[in-house]
């Protein structure tokens, strides 16, 4: 598949633009990086999903190096929630493979909203 | 109980964050119960990513999903980016932070929602004419 002129210029913007708030919020990149990946290059769910860590992964590792740099990582719960998160994404990486349908995504989407309003209180 | 918290927070979180759904979007929400400062859950969640998205990405592999093909388009000006989003988080107030992160998960929300509601409507106007589409868990091609 060939990249149009225009397709170029829509990813270069909005990659741009989740690069900034993967920093500036530390994440939030991925969910960006999945809808270019479907929307401008094609991609089926399943893979538009997986590709999308392989996006992310860098931008993470820049950014978590100035979140260090900058001494504003406290390790102690930082350690301890990365031991759960590596866990769960194995459970996560392996679920994804038999992941079918609509659902996860709409509870996905409730989950953020209500996250939303409890950060504003 | 606090560590307990970190550690099941971080589990549900990577949970989605291995199906790459959004780990991070989920944990900060979730650790912000926690009375940390905003800055220090965004650092937990940028650190607590990189051992999981490596492991993750294993697995992916595996299983022929990842598409890498144009990536760079992508990596590149994202890269660049972060860094400077990193510094303004660095030189940013939490609160100022929070809100940030609370708009772009109602943002985030809203949008994914609206989607996810389509899509099911596109499906049950479609499903009288397709019959096994959807439920097709066979190996398909990554691009349509």
């Amino acid at each position: 598949m060939d990249l149009s002129a225009k397709n170029k210029w829509i990813l270069l913007i909005f990659s741009a633009a989740a690069g900034f708030i993967n920093g500036f919020l530390g994440g939030g990149g991925g969910v960006i990086a999945v809808a270019l990946l479907l929307s401008v290059l094609k991609l089926h769910q399943k893979y538009a999903q997986a590709t999308a860590l392989l996006v992310v992964l860098p931008l993470t590792a820049v950014s978590a190096a100035v979140y260090i740099f900058k001494d504003s990582v406290d390790w102690i719960p930082t350690l301890w929630t990365t031991l759960g998160v590596v866990v769960g994404g194995i459970v996560g990486a392996l679920a994804l493979n038999r992941l079918k349908g609509n659902v996860a995504k709409l509870i996905f989407a409730l989950v953020l909203i209500a996250g939303g309003v409890k950060m504003f209180f | 109980m606090q560590t307990f918290l970190l550690i099941l927070f971080g589990f549900l979180a990577g949970i989605m964050g291995g199906m790459g759904m959004g780990g991070g979007t989920l944990l900060v929400p979730l650790l912000s119960f926690l009375q940390l400062p905003q800055r220090t859950i965004q650092g937990a969640n940028l650190i607590s990513f990189l051992p999981m998205c490596c492991v993750a990405l294993g697995f992916h592999a595996k299983n022929k999903l990842l598409a890498p093909q144009h990536i760079g388009w992508l990596i590149a000006p994202a890269i660049v980016m972060s860094v400077a989003g990193a510094l303004a988080a660095n030189a940013a107030d939490n609160d100022i932070l929070r809100y940030c992160y609370a708009a772009f998960l109602l943002a985030v929300g809203l949008w994914q929602l609206v989607v996810a509601v389509r899509f099911e409507l596109r499906r049950k106007a479609q499903l009288p004419r397709s019959d096994a589409k959807g439920t097709d868990n066979s190996p398909q091609p990554p691009r349509s």
